[in-house]
């Protein structure tokens, strides 16, 4: 009788459960169908028919199915130009930020350190006060690095905030480990090499990754460092894109590509692959970026 | 801001070039011919390289002169070209637009060409009528830029595009000409298909002619002697357009027409491209449209409903009843190429530029026989898709041209093109032929910057458009016009009209 009752109870818990589950998972399903579906719709604009493009006739499956609008995105504009630079800028530029952030944010995060309160100050008022463009354009210029990469890099190579943060963490790391370390005869690199940053990674990967997001959508400095085709970005390439495909649709109305590009389809087709790389590398790198609302900042 | 103190920082520096300037002219005027120089050259923003583009080859081989090009961005291209200007960055020629042209000019940063003009480029100073280069010339006629204008002086540059298959199953055979005619096609066309379709969807606001983007057709306008925002009267009066006598018949039948559920009740909030799928997908009968939205919606109604360009026809300018049809000519100065006074070898620049004018059949249209032959009238007719493909993006490229010979040859560039071709037949040389009274010429054509205008006209274009919205929907009435004026005024209309009549009395 005993058991008989468990059972039931167990059974009226496993419903209750299956049925809080299935209502998750809709619910889920529901919400994820609001981020899908904008992107099949663009998706499928990209690889549709010109007339169906035009006629506003493609939902989120490919009408006319063609890939012509994407093999003149990627042959026929400077798209795999502005790919390999903004790859460019986001791998050198990422790598760069790191060694600037961590030689600068470990000195800083030592209390013992002379001038750290002087150096913190600078840090702080440069990141509230803005020399403007105009100065930070002069500096590019006498640098000689105006449309070049390096133009694009080093304005960033070190972001004050990531670096409070990665200094946050490396003060809240035990300084015992450090003291044992340098009793073992360790120097200052090999504590920070070798004890500190496998201890910090955590941070590393966050700030890295805020790092790589700044450098690949940055749009502002590309635009006013750089002046040749082959030097844009990403970013300025789409903006181009999306203010001249009208042009250039009308321009190449005759030409090979004829009707299948639309204004509308070659937009489309530069920004379904202008993510790819994002979407590749976003799944690896997910769990960072939750990792990032919490790291440096002071938990109770 | 950026423009601003980027142009101070030019000013000092061009104060102190003209310091020295004089001695510095002798040897700047020197010229050292092909394969001596290479010219970096500045142009507005652009999907391709056009450094490896097929065209960047054949100006090298037709010139001599090695040429390395680089582009303005979409956004923001004012400032940055003021920033490369201002931080003295040696390009050789920058192909700007015309509030660029007057940007640079006020910073005192353009080199005068007339000397150079006349020792090297004396061609490029015949491809231009006198008044043409008046525009780019300050009060003492010290020449500052190469125009580069429009290559259609008078163009049915907005049309409505109709369904004529549909038409004719309604009983209309004859496309109209006068505005009692256009009414009576609606009114025929909703009896017979009754809500069945769109009978006319628009506006259609062309992103190129920005302060000339109004919300009612300019097709209709015409036949009420609109023309223009600005225009004047027949004692050479500056008036706005909405002191035209035409302004409120125009409205009120407009408004007629909205509710009579004659045009698409969406007109209030449609974009173009809402415009485009309308008439594209079969549901609208006419649109209203330009060259370039039939560019990809013809195409796309002919195979979407299954018909042929036979079926389509246009609308050119209505007449009203006292025949009364006025249409704005649409000759203007679409860029200008100038030479900033720290470029290096400007009598090259300028030989550049003659040596281009020289081979402009070659790079513009090819060769004839292979890119495009002769008609029995001796009209040009490209050989498609060759003529596309090797000569689609030469307009980038242009800069001092013999715009006489090229205007005869340009309508080649549109027959690239079926469907522009196919509209700009049925419009632009239809109303040539037939109706060629009806193009009216912009008195403000060639007009430069102008302080209160360039301050205040964007705010009185949106009133106006507001307005005009209001009341073909219905929301407001004709008689609300005091408002507008009243809100017109408070944008500074009289300042305008005064700056604007002062300029056609300097004329």
């Amino acid at each position: 009788m005993k058991n008989k009752a468990i059972v039931s109870k167990k059974v009226g818990k496993d419903l209750s459960e299956k049925t809080v589950s299935a209502i998750a998972y809709v619910y889920m399903f529901l919400f994820s169908l609001l981020a899908l579906l904008p992107i099949l719709h663009v998706a499928s604009k990209g690889v549709s028919s010109g007339e169906f493009v035009t006629a506003g006739l493609v939902r989120f499956f490919p009408r006319g199915f063609q890939l012509e609008t994407l093999k003149f995105i990627i042959l026929g504009t400077g798209f795999l130009p502005a790919m390999k630079n903004t790859i460019l800028i986001t791998g050198i530029g990422t790598a760069i930020s790191m060694v600037t952030t961590i030689l600068t944010a470990y000195p800083l995060s030592k209390s013992e350190f002379r001038g750290r309160k002087v150096i913190l100050f600078l840090y702080v008022f440069s990141m509230i006060f803005y020399g403007g463009m105009i100065p930070a354009y002069m500096v590019m210029r006498t640098l000689g690095i105006l449309d070049s990469i390096w133009a694009c890099i080093l304005p960033f190579a070190i972001i004050q905030f990531n670096m409070f943060i990665v200094k946050n963490y490396f003060e809240a790391l035990p300084s015992e480990i450090e003291e044992s370390a340098k009793v073992d005869g360790a120097g200052d690199l090999r504590i920070l090499v070798s004890i500190i940053l496998p201890m910090s990674t955590p941070v590393i990967s966050t700030v890295g990754l805020l790092y790589a997001i700044n450098y690949w959508n940055n749009y502002f400095h590309a635009m006013m460092y750089t002046i040749s085709e082959s030097m844009r970005t990403l970013q300025v390439y789409l903006y181009n894109l999306i203010n001249t495909s009208s042009e250039v649709a009308m321009n190449l109305a005759s030409g090979d590509g004829m009707t299948n590009l639309t204004s509308a389809g070659l937009v489309a087709a530069a920004v379904s692959i202008s993510v790819l790389p994002i979407l590749v590398a976003y799944p690896f790198v997910q769990k960072f970026l939750v990792k990032g609302m919490t790291v440096g900042s002071v938990k109770g | 801001m950026i423009i601003l103190i980027a142009c101070t920082v030019f000013a000092k520096g061009a104060s102190e070039a003209s310091a020295t300037g004089e001695k510095k002219t002798g040897t700047k005027n020197a010229l050292l011919g092909p394969g001596n120089v290479t010219i970096k050259s500045v142009y507005q923003n652009v999907t391709f390289d056009p450094n490896t583009d097929l065209m960047a080859g054949l100006i090298e081989k037709s010139t001599g002169y090695k040429a390395e090009y680089f582009t303005l961005p979409a956004q923001n291209a004012d400032e940055k070209l003021a920033l490369e200007v201002a931080s003295g960055v040696n390009y050789d020629i920058i192909r700007c637009s015309r509030s660029q042209f007057n940007m640079l000019l006020a910073s005192n940063a353009l080199m005068p060409l007339n000397d150079l003009l006349d020792e090297y480029g004396q061609d490029i100073i015949a491809g231009h009528t006198q008044e043409t280069w008046d525009a780019v010339s300050d009060k003492n006629k010290v020449i500052y830029g190469i125009p580069y204008k429009y290559a259609a002086d008078k163009e049915v540059a907005s049309f409505i595009v109709c369904r004529k298959d549909l038409m004719k199953k309604a009983g209309i055979t004859e496309m109209p000409i006068t505005l009692d005619e256009f009414y009576n096609t609606l009114v025929t066309l909703k009896k017979y298909y009754g809500n069945q379709y769109i009978i006319l969807t628009g506006p259609y606001l062309p992103a190129t002619e920005k302060n000339e983007n109004w919300k009612f057709p300019k097709v209709i306008a015409s036949a009420f002697g609109i023309w223009g925002e600005w225009m004047t009267d027949e004692n050479g009066k500056v008036i706005y357009m909405t002191e035209a006598k035409g302004f409120k018949p125009m409205l009120e039948f407009m408004n007629k027409l909205y509710n009579e559920g004659l045009l698409d009740p969406d007109w209030a909030v449609s974009t173009n491209d809402s415009v485009a799928e309308k008439f594209s997908s079969g549901k609208a009968i006419m649109a209203c449209s330009s060259r370039t939205g039939c560019t990809t919606m013809s195409p796309a109604v002919i195979k979407n409903v299954g018909i042929t360009y036979d079926d389509l026809s246009y609308i050119s300018p209505l007449e009203g009843k006292d025949g009364t049809c006025t249409y704005m000519m649409t000759e203007a100065i679409s860029s200008i190429s100038v030479i900033p006074k720290s470029c290096k070898h400007p009598a090259d620049v300028i030989n550049w530029c003659h040596l281009k004018l020289q081979d402009q059949l070659y790079l513009n249209f090819g060769i004839e026989g292979t890119h495009f032959t002769y008609d029995a009238d001796g009209n040009m007719t490209p050989n498609n898709p060759l003529f596309a493909n090797e000569r689609g993006n030469s307009y980038w490229y242009c800069n001092a041209m013999d715009m006489a010979k090229y205007q005869k040859d340009w309508p080649a560039r549109i027959r690239k093109s079926e469907a522009q071709w196919q509209c700009w037949k049925g419009t632009t040389i239809a109303t040539v032929n037939s109706r060629d009274h009806v193009f009216v010429d912009n008195p403000f054509k060639f007009m430069t910057a102008q302080e209160n205008y360039s301050k205040f006209n964007s705010a009185l274009h949106t009133s106006l458009n507001d307005f005009v919205v209001q009341v073909i929907c219905g929301s407001k009435t004709v008689d609300g016009i005091n408002m507008l004026e009243k809100d017109l005024a408070a944008n500074n209309l009289n300042q305008v009209r005064a700056e604007l009549q002062a300029y056609l009395g300097a004329k």
